[in-house]
């Protein structure tokens, strides 16, 4: 009976949904998808009763771990409240979700835009700097600076920011938005400039900003975008010189400093934003996955008072229909106590380092392993051909294909996109279920190391 | 009805405070709704009433952006969510999970003709993005590089992202000007609005066709090897000058026939339209065509949650199967299944309690309470709509059908006017009725009569009287 159940469902997936990043025709070969029925802390149960163990925590956005009933009566309750809002009305857990953000965020942050993904966190943050400059009197401030290798969204302003053109091709949605500056990534470990040390690549990719600022004009640059530290390229955590120097780059010509949080805050990076680490303070700032761990889509546009004054009386034209819902406010409220009343930060912080000190041993014995990186439960590896050139694997050896089946036949949820492999378990992990994710992750190392014959 | 508010509690001005110091509301002022006393704060809803934090009640007559199809307080749609939540909240990456697949199954079999695979995302804008991206990568799957450009109709609206937000669109209050430079390819056709028409016609039939033709026109200068795409909405929605302006006949059967006969995809809108709202499931079933790629969002799950959807034919599908031809894109919380399974829940109301044919019928009564109201003011310049789908276009003369100039201040006196009688009615150019399906005939009766009254009221006003 279960295996009609689930063949019905898979079927069904199969020929109506279309999922991520997925081909359905190789999907239907292989037996997949999986259907998860069921989630409880850091795993999850599919449709024949074999659990899981999610490395990825969904998209690194499932905080606080599945299964957590709380979120489910608050959302129940609001809902039994009120679900939406009259037009030009607000309601309290908004009200009060903006407050507590204002009260979490470094800084002057103060004033937020609620929204329902991290694209849209985004996109309302560069309209809001281009229409800043604006009602300044500097119309011509349009561009965007952003690092190689970053990714800030998939929408139509935000899929042309960062971005990894081997990995990722944006080749079918040209042609690109005007205004795209892209300067290279402060990531030591593949610095385009062959730094001696990450304080020299740190300098040298932050001078790139304000070269490429001196390059176009001043007159021309909206704002800077960044996450403190880039998932998708492995996690990379530049060195200290880094943000502080960017922040006065941007100071010195006028150019907002846009902090995209979606993926490393509330927690996630061992502190409650990634930018905590650096002592700097941006202009704006945007949140998405751990702000309600996922339960529920939500975001935020956070913006300095001193730069939302431009918009007291003359407020910008931007609205969507789904910001603002008052159960995902409730929801993420919940959320966020959460996370503060059983200190998953510091879990973050504590579990982080051990996870990150077991991966770094697996350098030992594995040579594909090129670099461990990272911060908190913000994690990478970086796989490599050969460790001493960094050389990558070429596309033939499909290495994510090989790896990625392994991982599956450990029991993991992880995937790998290419050389890289990110991870980001819910915050909630305890050390048993780090060392769950080292072993299997050895097990699938050992197992390709074999297939390509480097052991 | 007027009636005296309730004075604003010390917890309300509290909570006001909060508002206008942290929250960035859409397109509202923070220092005039200082200077008002707003924001108004609503903690409870039922059908189309809310109560607000001081226990004034209130009736929203267009539920949200024409949004809350169900109405207020549907405690099914939260059992649904928490039910849901306590299985399992999100879908690990690689696979899927029932609520998802089973949503996507439903929204093939009520959407018309072959549209059959859906890319669940949380938006309008959202849906429209992801419908103009895979429109540019269907064309360059089959070779054909050139083709990036996208026609949409000026005074549509298509939601408020990176290309989204150059869809469509009006000079004037909405101005795009804050973010320049617009993306490359935005091309506009007229819009097909028999009481404005931008493409003269002495019959409504020739308004219409001319309007389809001008999209025609747009290819043939523009080059059909660079057109990817045209948008439009069934019909447009709560904009200032086309808002509820329902084409021909003629009008979508011509689109298809020019799309197709120069390889452009066809993208209907349906955030709006869809669910009930024209009196059909999708606007677009009145005029008997299949789009290429539909979108929806609002109605599908009555905004009680963020849920869109983008559902292409196999057609379109077809040039993304295959390893080397996946389609690149991934949203946090695209494929979420709590909110599939809060929208099979709305759909399951819709379909059990006969939303949509209610939707036509009132509608109908809708539009004879407007005829009636309208012929009787000479500042009510057009009526027009389906199903619960609804406008008056406000004129200062119904012969040179000249609005009022801004100064006038007529929406703001209007929104004040409908506030006494604690009506939320936002007027922008025209004045939009689309209340949730579950609308009444009394409350119809109750919100046209302060209609009635207030239109009268800003007639005396401005010296236009009958």
């Amino acid at each position: 009976m279960a295996n009609t159940h689930t063949d019905e469902i898979r079927n069904m997936a199969l020929q109506y949904q279309w999922m991520h990043n997925a081909d359905w025709t190789q999907m239907a070969e292989t037996g997949e998808p999986l259907v998860m029925v069921k989630g409880e802390g850091v795993r999850v149960t599919d449709s024949t009763g074999k659990t899981w163990l999610d490395v990825h925590g969904g998209y690194t956005c499932v905080h606080l771990g599945y299964g957590r009933t709380e979120i489910a009566d608050v959302a129940y309750d609001q809902m039994s409240k009120i679900t939406y809002f009259p037009q030009g009305t607000t309601t309290i857990p908004v009200i009060e979700l903006c407050e507590k953000i204002a009260e979490l965020t470094p800084g002057d942050l103060s004033r937020t835009f609620p929204g329902s993904g991290g694209s849209e966190a985004n996109e309302t943050a560069i309209k809001m700097a281009k229409a800043y400059h604006r009602r300044r009197g500097e119309s011509g401030r349009y561009k965007i600076i952003s690092r190689k290798g970053s990714y800030h969204g998939t929408t139509g302003g935000v899929m042309w920011l960062g971005n990894n053109a081997t990995d990722f091709s944006l080749s079918d949605f040209e042609p690109a938005a005007p205004g795209m500056i892209h300067v290279p990534h402060p990531n030591h470990y593949r610095d385009e400039y062959n730094s001696k040390t990450p304080s020299e690549t740190a300098i040298k990719c932050a001078q790139a900003i304000e070269d490429a600022i001196l390059m176009h004009g001043p007159k021309t640059v909206a704002a800077v975008i960044g996450e403190p530290v880039s998932q998708p390229i492995g996690a990379p955590v530049p060195a200290p010189e880094y943000w502080p120097m960017v922040r006065d780059i941007c100071d010195k010509y006028g150019v907002l400093l846009i902090i995209d949080e979606v993926i490393t805050g509330f927690g996630r990076t061992g502190k409650m934003f990634g930018i905590e680490h650096f002592d700097i303070h941006p202009d704006i700032m945007t949140m998405g996955k751990g702000i309600i761990s996922s339960y529920l889509p939500l975001a935020a546009t956070t913006m300095s008072e001193r730069i939302a004054e431009t918009f007291g009386s003359d407020n910008m034209w931007h609205a969507v229909t789904s910001a603002g819902n008052p159960v995902a406010a409730a929801a993420a409220l919940k959320n966020i106590e959460i996370i503060e009343n059983e200190n998953l930060v510091e879990n973050s912080k504590v579990q982080g380092e051990y996870l990150k000190n077991g991966l770094t041993e697996l350098m030992k014995k594995h040579p594909i392993v090129g670099d461990v990186r990272g911060i908190g439960l913000l994690l990478g590896m970086e796989l490599v051909a050969d460790r001493e050139s960094k050389e990558k694997f070429s596309k033939e050896v499909n290495i994510a294909g090989k790896i990625n089946k392994e991982f599956k036949n450990n029991g993991l949820i992880l995937q790998s996109d290419g050389n890289v492999i990110t991870v980001g378990p819910p915050l909630c992990v305890d050390q048993s279920d780090c060392d769950e994710i080292v072993d299997g992750i050895d097990a699938s190392l050992e197992v390709v190391e074999q297939q390509l014959g480097v052991k | 009805m007027i009636t005296e508010a309730n004075p604003q509690s010390p917890e309300t001005q509290k909570l006001r405070k909060s508002s206008l110091k942290h929250n960035w509301m859409h397109v509202r002022n923070w220092i005039e709704m200082a200077e008002e006393g707003d924001p108004l704060i609503i903690k409870e809803g039922k059908g189309l009433t809310v109560i607000d934090t001081d226990g004034n009640e209130w009736m929203d007559v267009n539920g949200g952006y024409l949004c809350v199809n169900v109405g207020y307080g549907r405690t099914e749609i939260a059992e649904a969510v928490r039910d849901q939540m306590n299985k399992i909240s999100f879908t690990p990456r690689g696979t899927t999970t029932e609520p998802v697949a089973r949503l996507s199954k439903k929204l093939a079999e009520l959407t018309p003709g072959e549209l059959e695979r859906s890319w669940l995302s949380t938006g309008g804008s959202e849906a429209n993005e992801t419908a103009v991206k895979i429109a540019r990568a269907y064309h360059k799957r089959n070779g054909d590089n050139s083709k990036y450009k996208i026609i949409s109709r000026r005074g549509s609206y298509h939601g408020g992202l990176g290309i989204t937000t150059w869809l469509g669109g009006y000079g004037g209050q909405g101005s795009r000007v804050d973010y320049e430079p617009a993306p490359m390819g935005m091309l506009y056709a007229a819009q097909p609005n028999l009481y404005r028409p931008e493409v003269p016609g002495s019959t409504p039939e020739e308004i219409t066709v001319n309007a389809a033709k001008s999209i025609e026109d747009l290819i043939i200068y523009h080059g059909e090897d660079t057109v990817a795409a045209f948008i439009g909405e069934a019909f447009s929605a709560d904009t200032p000058f086309d808002a509820c302006a329902v084409p021909g006949p003629e009008y979508w059967p011509m689109v298809r026939e020019i799309c197709d006969k120069y390889g452009v995809l066809m993208i209907v809108d349906e955030v709006i339209t869809g669910f009930g709202r024209t009196g059909k499931w999708f606007g677009i079933d009145h005029w008997n065509t299949v789009p290429d790629i539909m979108t929806m969002a609002k109605g599908i799950v009555s905004a009680y949650v963020p849920v869109a959807a983008t559902i292409v034919t196999p057609k379109v599908a077809n040039a993304f199967a295959g390893e080397a031809n996946i389609f690149p894109q991934t949203l946090t919380f695209g494929g979420h299944p709590v909110l599939a399974a809060a929208a099979l829940a709305n759909i399951d109301i819709i379909e059990k309690e006969n939303l949509i044919d209610r939707a036509a019928e009132l509608g109908e009564y809708l539009m004879e309470q407007m005829q009636s109201v309208g012929s009787k003011h000479r500042m009510v310049g057009n009526v027009r709509g389906l199903g619960l789908m609804t406008a008056m276009d406000l004129v200062k003369d119904q012969v040179t059908k000249e609005r009022f100039p801004p100064e006038a201040n007529v929406e703001k006196i209007m929104a004040d006017k409908f506030a006494q009688r604690k009506l939320i009615i936002r007027p922008r150019g025209l004045l939009c009725f689309s209340p949730p399906l579950c609308v009444t005939r009394a409350e119809i009766d109750q919100f046209m009569q302060a209609v009635d009254e207030v239109l009268g009221e800003v007639e005396t006003e401005m010296g236009i009287s009958s």
